[in-house]
């Protein structure tokens, strides 16, 4: 490729880890001969949210309305639109909370303090715009950010991941934590690509990664493993949603394991 | 009719905030700051959640911080479930938090704030003619990281840090392969002391009311964690008391909380930590402090660039330290068993912007009450009162210039803006 790829990295409402990470890879500095920053706030002065973009980023999850026009001006600039992170890809932490009513969470923070402030529940980007590509992760590995790069500049695509974490758990040899320590571990319906990192450390996986795509995460089957250890629905469906809170399928298929019984 | 001079998104800080500055012909009428994120929520989310899923959560308050945020929330219900770490527990974990400084203060200085000092518009750019700045931001920033890695799972949002000590510790030669390269580091940290002492400090946000706000640290070492505030006028208390010295009050013009004592605005960050502890310094750092004394001014933030290149040092040769007397103490058991009880816990320690709040009361294992404050919302206050000054004193200036000078003092207190937590936009 003669020409630069002209590069955008857009921030909605988050912790700006992913755009961190992306930072934070010794490899960016060679990604400059190869590529021009049109809009990246967080290292570049000179960004403007209205230049013509080949790929965006986008980290965060949709919270305001402004975020949901900014979205649809970043998709209408973007040749291709790749959302970053749990935020983006999922909702994000802020998701959790969507069981409670806005105004709930309001009182909670802000009390009866006047903001002329219009909040939203945090959205997924894709609720909003077509996302081409998701890269997964609270926040993403470099890797997954070197992949995805190193394939956009050889005019290729990325190959999303479709097994779960215990793959790569097994093959690191980690005992394993739901059955050996009884822990609810969210491995096996998570997105691996993080090499099992938290199980790794004896920590059981919390599902930052996302749940499996293409109708394989099994929410039922790990619900009723969770129940033989004596876990509620409540707890299931909360440790699930940390997540996952936007997820269609999940309250279904655990409602299945409750209503059926054994 | 005037229009205003806005930097709509400050460039090179963590968050979206921008500057708002109104001027007329007698001078300048008015300056915010606008927060221009939407709200998380994070202390109403996790209220009725299970403690460990909610400590998980905590960290995604903020990526460049996210180890305060882990640490501070898990002191917060330790105390809460009445549990106390083992000493070599507590001496990790400051490690662990250490790490987060270090990368942390390497970032803001080589990348977010050298820039404008050299004429650059972002860091990656000044590769070419700075390539020794670049190469050593990366080196300081990568052992940062590396102590995260090994003590935290990962640089971002550490997963190993739990209840009642770590999931896994790193092997004994891992602590070696760190010490070695903190040792590498150093040299590195001193010359970023070296170079940042030659960047101008801007007289024109000269302000000798200044107060600041610091923890008195734990055993009388310079550090993170403690069970008093100090207060740069002589006052002290203790941290369960913050509400009645750390006033928020939601300003309808900042759209976020902020934070005053004894009504007037204050500053935290590591210019705020030297000012109340200096006397507690040891080793290369108290040299240099020594010598740059000058430089640690009180009265002006941007001595808070100066700051943090000191504390590199410092942390640099602190956490050799404690590995030097966790290894004398190996093997080290990484975690004791807690029993969740009912209680209320406050914890306020040292993050790299300053300080950090959390209090959490715990009930049935679950959260039932959270408050956090973060050091840039206590901030926000005396950042706009120095933006304020900065433009009095240049508002006749080429706007462009201005708004260069305004963003600089605002990078100068390192603005976390995702940390604002309670923040919401008009």
């Amino acid at each position: 490729m003669s020409e630069k790829v002209r590069i955008g990295f857009y921030a909605l409402t988050s912790c700006y880890g992913c755009q961190l990470q992306m930072a934070m890879m010794d490899e960016i500095l060679h990604l400059l001969d190869k590529a021009e920053i049109e809009c990246w706030f967080m290292v570049e002065r000179d960004s403007d949210e209205d230049r013509e973009v080949d790929i965006a980023f986008i980290e965060g999850s949709v919270s305001t309305q402004e975020e949901v026009e900014l979205v649809k001006k970043i998709r209408e600039k973007a040749k291709i639109v790749v959302a970053v992170g749990a935020c983006a890809t999922q909702g994000g932490v802020q998701s959790w909370g969507k069981d409670k009513e806005l105004s709930e969470l309001w009182k909670t923070v802000y009390g009866d303090a006047h903001v002329k402030f219009e909040p939203k529940m945090a959205e997924p980007v894709e609720k909003y715009i077509k996302v081409d590509y998701k890269l997964y992760g609270c926040p993403p590995e470099k890797k997954d950010f070197l992949y995805a790069l190193g394939t956009f500049l050889v005019g290729s695509w990325p190959e999303d991941i479709d097994y779960p974490v215990c793959v790569e758990c097994r093959l690191r040899g980690n005992p394993c934590i739901l059955i050996e320590k009884g822990e609810p571990c969210l491995g096996p319906v998570t997105v691996a690509g993080c090499d099992a990192r938290c199980p790794g450390f004896n920590v059981a996986c919390i599902g930052c990664r996302g749940a499996v795509g293409y109708d394989v995460a099994w929410f039922d089957s790990l619900a009723l493993e969770f129940k033989k250890k004596g876990l509620t629905k409540e707890e299931i469906l909360e440790r699930m949603k940390i997540f996952n809170a936007h997820n269609p399928k999940l309250e279904e298929m655990v409602n299945k394991i409750f209503e059926e019984g054994e | 009719m005037y229009i205003p001079i806005t930097v709509d998104h400050i460039a090179r800080v963590e968050g979206k905030g921008g500057i708002e500055i109104v001027t007329s012909d007698e001078g300048v009428k008015e300056v915010k700051l606008n927060i221009i994120e939407g709200p998380r929520f994070f202390e109403a989310i996790t209220i009725g959640k299970k403690l460990e899923e909610a400590l998980a959560i905590y960290p995604r308050v903020c990526s460049f911080c996210s180890a305060s945020h882990k640490l501070t929330a898990l002191e917060s219900a330790e105390k809460a479930i009445g549990f106390t770490p083992r000493p070599e527990i507590q001496d990790l974990r400051e490690l662990l938090y250490m790490g987060d400084t270090i990368e942390s203060h390497a970032l803001h200085l080589y990348l977010l704030v050298l820039p404008d000092y050299l004429g650059y518009s972002n860091p990656l750019a000044m590769v070419d003619k700075y390539k020794r700045e670049i190469e050593y931001a990366m080196a300081l920033k990568n052992i940062g990281s590396k102590i995260m890695d090994y003590l935290g799972s990962r640089a971002i949002h550490q997963e190993n840090a739990v209840l009642g000590g770590f999931g896994k510790l790193p092997t004994k030669t891992q602590f070696e392969e760190l010490k070695r390269e903190l040792k590498e580091a150093l040299p590195l940290a001193e010359y970023t002391v070296e170079l940042f002492s030659k960047l101008e400090q801007y007289e024109e946000v000269t302000d000798d009311e200044m107060v600041h706000m610091a923890v008195k640290p734990r055993n009388d070492v310079y550090g993170i964690y403690g069970d008093y505030i100090k207060v740069s006028d002589g006052f002290e208390f203790p941290v369960e008391d913050y509400k009645k010295h750390i006033v928020e009050k939601v300003v309808e013009h900042s759209f976020a909380k902020h934070s005053f004592y004894k009504g007037r605005p204050f500053m935290v960050g590591a210019i705020s930590r030297i000012v109340n502890n200096a006397d507690l310094l040891y080793g290369k750092a108290k040299e240099l402090y020594t010598q740059y004394k000058d430089l640690l001014r009180y009265n002006n933030c941007f001595a808070n660039n100066f700051a943090q290149a000191i504390e590199l040092v410092y942390f640099i040769e602190r956490a050799i330290d404690i590995i030097d007397d966790t290894l004398a103490k190996w093997p080290v058991k990484e975690r004791d068993e807690v029993e969740l009880k009912d209680g209320f816990g406050v914890s306020i320690t040292e993050a790299p912007r300053g300080l950090l709040v959390y209090a959490l009361e715990v009930k049935d294992g679950r959260v039932n009450y959270a408050d956090i404050i973060t050091p840039t919302a206590m901030n926000l206050a005396i950042m706009e009162r120095h933006v304020r000054m900065m433009a009095e004193n240049h508002w006749q200036d080429d706007p462009e210039r201005l708004k260069l000078l305004a963003e600089m003092t605002v990078r100068a207190y390192d603005p976390c803006i995702s940390c604002s937590v309670h923040v919401v936009r008009l």
